[in-house]
């Protein structure tokens, strides 16, 4: 490296001078940490479409978005009219930032090429139809946005592929009995799928909703467990900030 | 000093002020001082002193309280009052204005000592429908020092005015010089063709801004619209012990005050415009005065408020006589604080803008009705409590109150237990719920069931073996209005294939209502 020029400094000194660089598999999306074992980046890789399915899957849906809509960022459900904002509110949305598009019809493509300029997640549901070469474009687009796309139900339905594939293997529910009782809380299990870095099987277990209709870690002593207390949850206490933040605003 | 001297006011660097002879020398309002010096060499600069324009104005504060009590003071030299009373009671605008200047000159006479106030301090006066358009109409130049502009009649009175208004200093836009600046470029000259264009491209163009334009070039007060009540009065208040003669004791508990307020509104996302700083001495004297910001006071500016109005008082005439004792700030003016800071976790409002952007081109789409959001309010029924309110990005923001706190904070006897369903059906759908036996479950008038729910049959589901199942749960609502009534049992059903629905029974017909997905 003798004659290089002055002013041109050698390969291994750029690492310093240069910002490092962002790959685009390290920008993610928040995700609550009671979901966030369920993804090796800790979150929801922007970009990324994710299927859910299974008996909970609108729960599930929308308690990924948790994170994201608490911390500023904007979700929009696509062919989602049954949708119950209550309940995924007392899960722990902020509803202010959901915006609904209940019947796209066959504009449905349009509509989330649309979207994927303006929000961060795309909730799709189940009976909305694309056209392939729509998917592919949409796909294209998410990618330079950095807007992610969860569908409720089977992804291929409306000709996306699926980068992570999360399934409510088990929901059990507590509380009701044949003629008694109510239902009270649900503990689901959700089995991950993968491509490529995600390949291994992951399993999670959570209530979904507990008693106060909220979502919570399970921990194996079959007790909900309140994680504001576990002290190994560190960025927890960043979640509990916000939540300060929304009760007062 | 005379308007025959050469002399300007300068305030953070640029001219604020020029004396007409030092106008002839090409001087211009918003040039650097440096720049003001070289067109003319013997200028005399005086710096610009607020708190000196503040007092010499509250003289003319008090001659004008004999016309209405309620004056607000933007600045020293500027102030503005609803008219509605007043000029009935003075007999039209018209006459009122006169009332005004009247009094105005009488004190200014007095003040400097003539008979004939010099044309550049003789006041104007302008009425109009909004703060903004009477300002304009106060300071345009025209030959009559008073302007009236007829109710309904601001949009064509503005139409003729260049863009550059909108950055003026009265204006709520006042800061927004790149906005002014692309509508110049775009070849929108006057405030008219702002005006004449549509909202949702304004909107798609150029954000709440651009709408906050066009309102102000249609003469619309978007800022009195948008006014919030105060959840309870944000006041604070607090007795000097012992009694200080020092304006600046006085100032320094007012700054610990203003700060509290100020945090206590950014809590509920609010900024304030208008406060009412009241001061008492021992002897009882009292001096209140409203004060009004055009965009949003800081804790510096209310700070600064209250420092202007004690020296005018201390200085004037009316000068109390006993020390002073009570300090007392109540907020009673605020608006929606719509983002003049950047987020609490980064650039929350570019966010915004770029989703509303890509909602109402969808809305462009498929119409205005499809994008919608949510409006939560009270009841016992799911579709009572939430409720989708069309997108509106004219008067969108991203911090609304999603819950209407009159009518969810009130107790619902009979309301749906937590856990809520998150499926809730549109339009409830029949289905059938027998027992072992096959024969229809019903329910008595008085909750009674002859036969146990055993099977679950429903066209979209399927038929299923039903695992649990709890309830009757009663709902009689409206049971006095014979159309609106609904008397229905609620029961939740838990199926074997792990999914579970609520469901009701009205008059010996089962329907599903929701599911717990």
């Amino acid at each position: 490296m003798q004659n290089a020029p002055v002013g041109v400094p050698s390969l291994s000194d750029m690492p310093q001078i240069s910002p490092p660089a962002i790959l685009a598999q390290h920008r993610t999306l928040p995700v609550v940490d009671e979901l966030a074992g369920l993804f090796t980046d800790g979150g929801i890789r922007q970009g990324s479409t994710i299927e859910v399915t299974g008996v909970a899957a609108t729960s599930l849906a929308s308690a990924l978005t948790i994170a994201v809509s608490r911390f500023g960022g904007w979700v929009a459900a696509v062919g989602l009219p049954t949708f119950g904002p209550s309940a995924a509110s007392d899960l722990g949305i902020k509803l202010s930032r959901w915006a609904f598009v209940d019947h796209p019809g066959d504009q449905a493509g349009v509509v989330i090429h649309a979207l994927t300029a303006g929000v961060d997640l795309i909730l799709v549901g189940p009976d909305v139809k694309l056209r392939s070469d729509h998917g592919r474009k949409i796909v294209a687009r998410m990618r330079e946005r950095g807007a992610s796309v969860i569908t409720v139900g089977k992804a291929a339905l409306c000709n996306l592929r699926p980068d992570l594939r999360l399934r409510v293997t088990q929901a059990m529910w507590t509380g009701i009995e044949l003629g008694h009782g109510r239902l009270t809380s649900r503990k689901v299990e959700i089995e991950r799928l993968g491509r490529g870095a995600d390949s291994n099987l992951r399993r999670e277990l959570v209530w979904l909703p507990n008693k106060e209709g909220r979502l919570n870690a399970f921990d194996r002593k079959n007790k909900p467990v309140n994680l504001s207390q576990s002290p190994h949850r560190v960025s927890k206490r960043l979640f509990d900030i916000d939540e300060s933040v929304c009760r007062a605003s | 000093m005379t308007c025959d001297q050469l002399a300007v006011v300068v305030d953070n660097d640029r001219i604020v002020d020029i004396t007409p002879a030092a106008i002839e020398y090409g001087i211009t309002l918003g040039v650097r001082r440096r720049e003001a010096q070289k067109l003319c060499a013997d200028l005399q600069v005086v710096l610009n002193d607020e708190e000196l324009s503040v007092r010499r104005f509250s003289s003319v504060i008090e001659a004008l309280e004999s016309v209405t009590p309620r004056i607000e003071i933007t600045t020293g030299g500027r102030c503005s009052f609803p008219t509605r009373g007043p000029s009935r009671y003075f007999g039209g605008d018209q006459a009122l204005a006169q009332t005004v200047v009247e009094r105005t000159v009488s004190v200014l006479s007095a003040m400097f000592e003539t008979d004939e106030v010099p044309n550049h301090i003789y006041p104007k006066v302008g009425v109009a429908d909004s703060r903004f358009v009477a300002a304009l109409a106060a300071t345009s130049e025209t030959s009559s020092r008073i302007q009236v502009v007829v109710s309904g009649g601001s949009a064509a009175f503005l139409a003729p005015f260049p863009v550059d208004v909108l950055v003026a200093k009265e204006s709520p836009l006042s800061e927004a010089h790149d906005l002014v600046d692309v509508f110049r470029r775009l070849g929108l000259k006057t405030l008219g063709d702002i005006s004449s264009l549509p909202n949702q491209e304004l909107v798609a163009r150029f954000g709440s801004p651009g709408l906050l334009a066009k309102q102000l070039a249609q003469g619309i007060d978007s800022r009195a619209s948008l006014l919030h009540s105060i959840s309870n009065v944000v006041s604070e208040e607090s007795e000097i012990d012992p009694p200080t003669d020092h304006v600046e004791t006085a100032v320094f508990v007012a700054k610990a005050f203003a700060d509290r307020i100020c945090q206590q509104l950014a809590a509920e996302g609010l900024a304030c415009v208008r406060i009412l700083v009241e001061v008492e001495t021992e002897h009882g004297e009292i001096s209140s005065r409203l004060w009004r910001h055009e965009r949003r006071f800081t804790p510096i500016d209310i700070t600064d408020r209250v420092r202007w109005q004690l020296e005018g008082w201390w200085k004037s005439e009316m000068a109390p006589t006993g020390s002073l004792s009570l300090v007392r700030l109540v907020v009673n003016e605020t608006i929606p604080d719509s983002g003049c800071q950047l987020g609490f976790w980064g650039e929350k409002t570019a966010n915004d803008e770029r989703a509303i952007r890509s909602f109402t081109r969808i809305q462009g789409l498929l119409g205005p009705d499809s994008v919608t959001l949510v409006q939560r309010g009270g009841g016992r029924r799911l579709a009572n409590i939430e409720q989708k309110v069309p997108f509106v990005a004219a008067n969108f923001d991203p911090n609304r109150v999603v819950n209407l706190p009159e009518s969810t904070d009130a107790p619902w006897p009979g309301r749906l237990p937590v856990p809520l369903p998150i499926a809730v059906l549109t339009q409830a759908k029949k289905l059938e719920v027998v027992d072992d036996d096959g024969r229809l479950v019903r329910v008595s008038g008085r909750g009674h069931m002859e036969r146990n729910p055993a099977y679950f049959k429903s066209e979209c589901l399927g038929a299923h073996l039903i695992i649990g199942w709890g309830g009757p749960w009663f709902l009689d609502e409206r049971w006095w209005d014979s159309a609106k009534k609904i008397r229905q049992a609620r029961f939740q059903f838990l199926l074997d294939n792990d999914t579970s629905h609520l469901c009701v029974i009205e008059n010996g017909q089962w329907w599903l209502e929701a599911s717990y997905e």
